[in-house]
């Protein structure tokens, strides 16, 4: 059985000072324990210790201060190719389109870095195990590589042979250990900061004219740091989620081979893989070949070489992207998308490469790289081998492969990876195979107040996600079915109630466990479980909701607790006695839809029919999540006057010539419309106040604030007025100009995209600001869009605007250049020869 | 709850009811093969349980739910979570293996002695006749002390579950007994 870990405040991992007595120990001797259930005494005050406090240090400014720009951009003239015009190009550099980017928009400050550098310490693959069904003793490991993992060897095995692997030749399961991370590796980093911090001073001193010995062998290292408070230290970079450390997944295989030779005819042995990666179903097809090879070979030596062909992988030349740029990414399906990042990763290699300095980073200034093709992978040049290194043919995806036994092995990485996403699952399936049947004939629920927000017959999807986000206990049941199926589904339900948002999800997830875990399982409050054994049907005290994969059932316990009256629910109704008796409707049988679910499912499943695609439909549950974070925002500063789930309403000060007019917060078209999506939210919103992702959510928020580009703006309200409501001449005006003023830098601008997807209307709303009566709305946002096509993301959006609004944007531009001219100003030039793209026409003088 | 309602409203037309049967034992005792026997009327080679196999067999208008769970030591402590609801018991000796009767023995006593076995029927399958040396339905009560046990209704069946002997005449008793039982 599992032993709980001790308790340990989980901000102990990031605080540099913290000072450890350990000796830095090597690779092979690291002996973490591992548990498949997280400790258990970790309490809701202990995780909402690592809020931002411990970030002593204080970000940059969003403002780029002119001389690092200027100095940036005679380095940074990394010339860029036109793939954004076709993804069918094969040779890049062939277009021979030179843009230039400012670089204050075009790119960011921060230097790229990649996502998993070479000559890192960290292995892709951590353990591989192997464990089989002893006919005397039941399951039993047979190797552990390259160490024994500590902790419960046996819970081990019996997680990697599944209930019923017996009756089916292969399966696969995932489930994640969680691991109290060693003193060696505390040390370790501790280290690590420290030489980043003394390297830092260093720079400062010299900065100020103190000069240091060893300063000339130094040089490029130090060159290269002017942006080191924000970006070299990978845990201060962007949040992560202070939840503890890292989670192991595993992924395993287990094979059932009949032979007659053995005792009772059967071989049942599983092979599995560990990774701190959350992408771990691209190991499948190695496990594959691995496990076959162990069966003709069971030695230690079978698990080595399926250890060292995976952690061999390269991967060093994907690119790290910010939080905003994975959010961008994730929203989009254009296949370009930052595809200049990884070029630019390449060309940093090719540099390195051939000044032989594998591990300097790159400088333009001091060498201009001749350019050698870099090729789309897959493409008839590419293949054809002019290139070693080649761009991926979708940038949602790094293309690298394993050598196994001599067999390339192709392995595709998702480039931007949200939290709480783990392993390869399917949205759209969960959600068909809950809602066919309920299509066909509803089951009616009992009444639950968290779970049941449109009466008896809420979408059993919507259940579901209720449930997780109010902390219920939820399990998938899929009896008959491969285990890897249930998993699967777990995994997927992660991530529809995250949205990629929220957090607490996976941590408290077991994709796959079975009975033997029962006890430890219970402990957990709220867990989301995948099982394959009916007898959980029968023990409706262990659950809250059951998901029944086979019969695509969802049932509520009759034994869950009811939730008590609280304060909220009370205040609410004192405050809108119009809106008191709406509350008690979600509990009837009501077919207003005041949440909107109703419509929402309806659009989703329309999408679903339409073929709409898994990136659209996780697009459409973050935009719901993220709807739920803002209502729940806007009902916690109505009923308590406060809410600590959106920061910067008292900022505006740093934003002179704004008023108050521009705001905050979600946007209902009329007050009637907010009281009545609040009275249909309240039960659910008091439900997630108090729950693990309720607190997580309001530490990402702080801690999302430290970095956040335009504190105390918040352009999601400003565009959604644009989007929503009827505004004044004077009121459009405002938030136009607010627009054209603050949004300058590459981060700002991301900021923007964020809330103006292409899947929605992309730059439409902003664009109308071309057509405003008023001539300086109409040129600063001319001017803003001017600066959106020149940045790296921007210009995709900027591809998208129709014809009519590049035309205005066009007209515009000229009269103003015609003033200039008139008065003698002079400062920009449109060059004659035009064509669409206005980046290929306009450079900037001086 | 419809759905049960409704259950017995069909089980009193049809005159069907439907009964969870939980079949334990030592591993290799025979419970997989029985299973499969009375499934699938044929003999198929089975191997160890990981796990559980469940089937529903329906007999003389009566529809088992027969949970035939895995037998190794390490996985008996798993045998409690299947109890609740469970009707019938039955539980499978291999009459040869001498060695482990006792061991046996003490995983009986100790499933019908919880709380939540109390009132259901046990049935002990004398596996595995055919073999030479095998105790007798007789030596098997007196070795497994079942004349000790108060209040229950027991009955000892010999068994060839690979030729299906017995195993007929054993669900016979339990569906007579369940009757008798439904009656009261």
């Amino acid at each position: 059985m599992a032993s709980p870990q001790p308790a340990r405040p989980s901000f102990s991992r990031n605080n540099s000072s913290q000072h450890v007595n350990g000796a830095t120990g090597t690779g092979h001797d690291r002996k973490p324990s591992l548990s498949s259930f997280p400790p258990q005494s970790r309490s809701v005050s202990q995780m909402s210790h690592h809020g931002p406090a411990h970030r002593s240090r204080s970000p940059q400014p969003p403002q780029a201060e002119p001389d690092r720009t200027s100095n940036l951009s005679s380095k940074g003239k990394t010339a860029s190719t036109g793939t954004g015009f076709s993804s069918q190009h094969s040779s890049l550099s062939a277009a021979g389109v030179t843009r230039q980017y400012n670089n204050a928009i075009g790119r960011p400050r921060r230097k790229l870095r990649s996502q998993y550098p070479r000559g890192s310490s960290e292995n892709h693959v951590e353990y591989i195990l192997v464990a089989s069904f002893d006919i005397d003793r039941g399951p039993v490991m047979e190797h552990q590589y390259p160490v024994a993992i500590t902790g419960d060897e046996h819970m081990l095995a019996e997680l990697m042979l599944p209930d019923q692997a017996h009756a089916r030749n292969q399966d696969w399961t995932i489930f994640f250990l969680h691991k109290d991370s060693s003193r060696e590796e505390d040390e370790a980093e501790r280290q690590a900061k420290e030489e980043r911090r003394r390297r830092r001073k260093r720079r400062l001193d010299r900065e100020q004219g103190i000069i240091h010995e060893s300063d000339d062998e130094d040089d490029d290292l130090d060159d290269d740091d002017w942006d080191d408070d924000e970006s070299t230290d990978d845990d201060d970079d962007e949040p992560e989620g202070g939840e503890g450390p890292p989670l192991v997944y595993v992924l395993n295989l287990v094979n059932t081979k009949h032979d007659k030779t053995v005792k009772r005819g059967a071989v049942v042995k599983a092979m599995a893989i560990c990774t701190r990666h959350p992408f771990l179903h691209i190991y499948k097809p190695l496990l594959l070949l691995a496990l076959e090879e162990y069966f003709k070979s069971p030695v230690p030596e079978t698990l080595s070489m399926l250890f060292d062909a995976v952690n061999e992988m390269d991967l060093s030349l994907m690119p790290k992207l910010s939080l905003l740029e994975r959010h961008l990414l994730q929203m989009s399906n254009n296949k370009d998308l930052f595809v200049e990042k990884f070029e630019q990763m390449i060309q940093m290699r090719i540099s390195e490469d051939r000044d032989g300095l594998a591990d300097q980073p790159f400088d333009a200034s001091r060498s201009p790289p001749r350019r050698p093709g870099i090729f789309r992978h897959g493409t008839k040049a590419h293949l054809e081998g002019h290139s070693t290194y080649a761009v991926p043919r979708d940038t949602h995806e790094f293309e690298s492969r394993v050598m196994y036994k001599g067999i390339p092995i192709p392995i595709k990485v998702p480039t931007a990876i949200m939290p709480e996403t783990v392993g390869d699952f399917s949205l759209i399936k969960l959600i068909q195979n809950f809602s066919e049947p309920h299509a066909k004939s509803p089951h009616p629920f009992p009444l639950h107040a968290h779970l049941t927000t449109n009466g008896p017959n809420t979408h059993p999807i919507i259940v579901l996600v209720n449930g997780l986000l109010t902390q219920k206990r939820v399990i998938f049941l899929g009896h008959n079915m491969p285990s890897g199926e249930v998993a699967e589904a777990v995994l997927a339900a992660c991530a529809l109630a995250s949205g990629g948002i929220l957090r607490g999800f996976t941590r408290h997830a077991f994709p796959y466990t079975d009975l033997t875990k029962v006890d430890d399982l219970l402990r957990v409050p709220g867990f989301i479980a995948g099982v394959t054994n009916p007898t959980f049907e029968h023990h409706p005290e262990w659950w809250d909701v059951l998901c029944d994969l086979p019969s695509g059932r969802i049932k509520i316990s009759s034994r869950i607790e009811q939730p008590a009256i609280t304060e909220g629910l009370v205040y609410f109704q004192q405050q809108n006695p119009s809106c008191a008796s709406l509350v008690h409707q979600s509990h009837s049988n009501s077919a207003m839809d005041l949440t909107g679910d109703q419509a929402f499912m309806a659009d989703i499943l329309k999408s679903i029919a339409t073929r709409a695609g898994e990136r659209v439909i996780r697009a459409k549950w973050r935009d719901w999540v993220l709807k739920l974070t803002r209502i729940a925002a806007a009902f916690e500063e109505s009923v308590y006057g406060a809410s600590a789930l959106y920061i910067g309403s008292d900022e505006h000060d740093n934003y002179p010539h704004t008023t108050n007019s521009t705001g905050h917060g979600y946007v209902w078209a009329d007050d009637e419309k907010k009281s009545r999506e609040l009275a249909g939210n309240v039960t659910r919103i008091e439900g997630w106040r108090n729950t693990r992702s309720y607190y997580s959510f309001i530490q990402d928020v702080a801690q999302l604030y430290t970095i956040r580009p335009l504190k105390g703006l918040d352009l999601h309200h400003m565009h959604d007025r644009l989007r929503t409501q009827r505004l004044t001449a004077m009121q459009s005006r405002e938030i136009y100009l607010t627009f054209a003023k603050y949004v300058r830098s590459y981060d700002e601008i991301c900021l923007l995209l964020s809330v103006a997807p292409e899947a929605h209307a992309g730059l439409f709303y902003i664009a109308l600001g071309l057509f405003h009566k008023d001539r300086e709305v109409r040129v600063k946002t001319a001017d803003l869009l001017e600066r959106i096509s020149q940045h790296e993301a921007g210009q995709h959006w900027w591809r998208g605007l129709s014809r009519f609004e590049k035309l205005a944007y066009d007209r515009i531009k000229k009269e103003v250049q015609m003033a200039e001219a008139q008065t003698g100003m002079g400062g920009l030039t449109i060059m004659p020869g035009s064509s669409e793209d206005p980046m290929r026409r306009i450079s900037r003088e001086g | 709850m419809g759905n049960v309602l409704s259950l017995g409203f069909m089980a009193k037309l049809f005159g069907t009811k439907e009964v969870r049967v939980l079949m334990l034992g030592l591993d290799a005792a025979g419970k997989t093969t029985i299973l499969y026997k009375l499934k699938l009327q044929d003999h198929v080679t089975t191997i160890p349980t990981v796990g559980f196999n469940v089937e529903t067999v329906t007999l003389r208008n009566i529809k088992f739910n027969i949970w035939d769970v895995g037998g190794q030591d390490k996985i008996r402590p798993l045998w409690r979570h299947y109890y609740s609801g469970t009707q019938g018991l039955i539980f499978v000796v291999d009459s040869a293996d001498h060695a482990r009767i006792d061991e046996a023995r003490v995983e009986l006593h100790r499933i019908i002695n919880d709380r939540e076995m109390k009132d259901c029927l046990l049935l002990v399958f004398a596996n595995k006749q055919d073999i030479a040396g095998a105790m007798t339905p007789a030596e098997v009560t007196e070795k497994l002390q079942l004349n000790k046990l108060k209040d229950r209704i027991y009955a000892v069946q010999p068994t060839i579950a690979i030729d299906k002997a017995g195993l007929q005449e054993g669900f016979n008793w339990l569906s007579d007994n369940m009757k008798a039982a439904q009656k009261q």
